[in-house]
């Protein structure tokens, strides 16, 4: 048994000899560009792979995408940074799944001299400064202003008086704290339009689901939810459903997501906000290309939101 | 009998490093970026946290229990460590409070199990809640940030040229296997997985050495803990999430039994590098990252099947 063993073992290791010259000239001379994403099993995300790698086929480069299992995972994602330098990808394209702690990966870029394109989630301004990281380009929605969207959709829709409750994203995440800033200096000229509870979710439908249900209990006058994303806004509508007062609280989302606007068209959610991933996938691997012939590019690139409602889309 | 074990822990640990190798020289032909001395610096690197907490968890499952609360200790020990540091405690103190509070609640679990007679998955199922609400409380969920770079030299630093979190884990694994293999402890510990009422009728303090084991297991997982903030320079209050699986995983490809009285950390750091390893393989080749978590199950349960298929033959 031992003796198979050091034989495959052995055999194994020829190979590898005969293999060794031939593997390290087989790169092709296409530029090599990594895009790390959050997660893959969100529609978010993969409709920004998916702009990215038109981006990528259309400028003649090789694309590697890779993800954590979940979204939150900043240590994974710092190990598949690490793990791409090592491959020698020639730049990189980076969605942090924590605006702080992803700063020492980027640090380790730098010093690999790849350059660094940051994506959807900015890197945490004091953390990026105090660590000296340089990156190319920045490219993510305005998620204040979709807060602000938001914010006069409701103002709107209410005619200036609602009870709202809001369904937070992880706290700490720069991208929910901002539409959050966003709905709450939105909705500050109203002094009808009230917050009566806000909560985090964790940006989980299961959890918007549960939270939202021990809201309403808490506060049966709400009549209005802002969700700093679809995800959660979803499951708060099935609380609602569950409660019996379908129809009667006001949903508003973010992102939407082809659920969202489902939801939308059948009457159960009243608006949401729509980013445009696909862009955004597209201007980083641009970007990334254009870094790397020496050409200027812009170092922060806001892509387009949009307010999705029952009248629009 | 004890020759006749000696090949059976042999067949083991020989089992997991030839599937070591065989996965190294299967990359080595895949990859030419795999077999480099950066690269292997760098798994090496990723592998140490859970190394680690490997280490905690390989002294529990061979005393026959498992810790499922590894995670949750790691996120409140890494908050009291953010928390000390930030107070501008001096780094050996923060660290030594850090490992204590994991100490303190890994006997917390113990004395549940030990003295409560709760059964090890129930107790610390309960603490991983407990841990993960504590540490979310103590920062209302928000991360903490930014460390000199005195405490940061933990991960960035070098002794020798090789990266100062590959030192640490090697000290720790000979602290432990000296403590493993040779006190008395140590034997206990085989002796209590092995059969508990046996030890215990030889007179062994059984209730103190078990408390004692999940004393361990916090303490690691807080060392763990030092090692991933200084790496982050951030301490997340959701941080070591699903670490204990990892831990979990390293140990039985390690070729530990899950049914206690045997095992080694030897074989638990050939099983925790088999998972950094491929993991870094499959990231250097740029397989997706769906398929990732698929062949890593395959690879675990080939591991444990291989291995049991080998002691039998051997037994």
């Amino acid at each position: 048994m031992r003796r198979t063993v050091v034989a495959i073992v052995c055999l194994v290791i020829a190979c590898g000899c005969n293999r060794g010259g031939s593997a390290t000239g087989s790169a092709t001379s296409r530029p090599r560009i990594a895009l790390v994403l959050k997660t893959l099993n969100n529609p978010f995300f993969n409709d920004m792979q998916r702009g990215a790698q038109q981006a990528a086929d259309r400028l003649g480069v090789e694309l590697v995408v890779q993800a954590a299992e979940r979204e939150t995972d900043v240590e994974r994602q710092m190990q598949i940074v690490e793990n791409l330098i090592q491959s020698g990808v020639q730049a990189l394209a980076l969605t942090p799944s924590g605006s702080k702690e992803v700063v020492p990966a980027v640090v380790k870029a730098n010093r690999a001299s790849i350059p660094v394109v940051i994506v959807d989630t900015r890197l945490d301004t004091g953390a990026a400064a105090e660590a000296g990281v340089k990156t190319a380009s920045f490219i993510g929605s305005d998620n204040y202003e979709g807060g602000r969207t938001a914010a006069r959709f409701v103002v709107d829709e209410s005619k200036g008086t609602a009870n709202v409750a809001i369904l937070e994203g992880i706290p700490g995440h720069e991208t929910g704290d901002s539409r959050m800033r966003g709905f709450k200096d939105g909705i500050a000229a109203s002094p009808g339009v009230r917050i009566v509870a806000s909560q985090t979710a964790n940006w989980e439908r299961d959890q918007g689901f549960n939270v939202f249900q021990n809201m309403l209990q808490a506060h049966p006058e709400i009549d209005t939810v802002f969700a700093c994303n679809d995800m959660m806004a979803l499951g708060a509508i099935e609380a609602i459903r569950a409660a019996g007062q379908a129809g009667k609280i006001r949903v508003v989302g973010f992102d939407a997501v082809d659920d969202a606007r489902k939801a939308i068209r059948e009457g159960t959610m009243a608006a949401s906000v729509a980013q445009f991933p696909d862009e955004m996938g597209r201007i980083a691997i641009e970007n990334a290309v254009k870094t790397l012939r020496g050409e200027a590019v812009q170092p922060d690139v806001k892509v387009r939101i949009e307010l999705v409602n029952k009248g629009e889309k | 009998m004890s020759r006749a074990l000696g090949t059976r822990v042999f067949a083991r640990r020989f089992g997991a490093t030839a599937g070591l190798l065989l996965l190294c020289a299967l990359l080595w032909i895949l990859t030419p970026y795999f077999l480099t001395v950066a690269n292997l610096l760098n798994v090496m690197e990723q592998t140490a946290i859970n190394a680690v907490v490997a280490v905690g968890m390989t002294y529990v499952i061979i005393s026959g229990g498992i810790d499922l609360s590894v995670g949750s200790l790691l996120a409140i020990s890494g908050v009291v460590l953010a928390r000390a540091l930030k107070a501008e405690w001096p780094v050996p103190i923060a660290a030594v409070g850090a490992i204590g509070v994991g100490w303190l609640l890994g006997l917390a679990n113990g004395v549940g199990i030990a003295l409560g007679r709760l059964p090890p998955f129930i107790m610390t199922l309960g603490m991983m809640s407990v841990a993960r609400g504590a540490a979310l409380l103590a920062t209302d969920g928000r991360p903490i940030s930014g460390f000199d770079a005195a405490f940061r030299a933990l991960a960035t630093g070098h002794v020798a040229g090789v990266p100062a979190p590959i030192v640490l884990t090697l000290l720790i694994y000979l602290l432990s296997y000296l403590v493993l293999s040779g006190t008395r402890f140590g034997r206990y510990v085989y002796g209590i997985g092995g059969n508990e009422e046996a030890t215990r009728l030889s007179g062994v303090p059984v209730r103190f050495h078990k408390t004692m084991v999940y004393g361990v297991s916090g303490a690691a997982a807080a060392v763990a803990s030092i090692l991933l903030t200084a790496r982050l320079n951030t301490a997340q209050p959701i941080a070591g999430t699903n670490y204990e699986l990892d831990a979990i995983a390293a140990t039985v490809i390690g070729g530990t039994s899950l049914s206690g009285g045997e095992g080694s950390l030897a074989g638990t750091l050939i099983g925790a590098l088999t998972m950094g390893v491929l993991r870094n393989g499959l990231n250097l080749l740029g397989v997706s990252s769906f398929l990732q978590q698929l062949v890593i199950g395959v690879v675990i349960i080939m591991a444990v099947l291989v291995d049991r298929l080998l002691k039998e033959k051997r037994a």
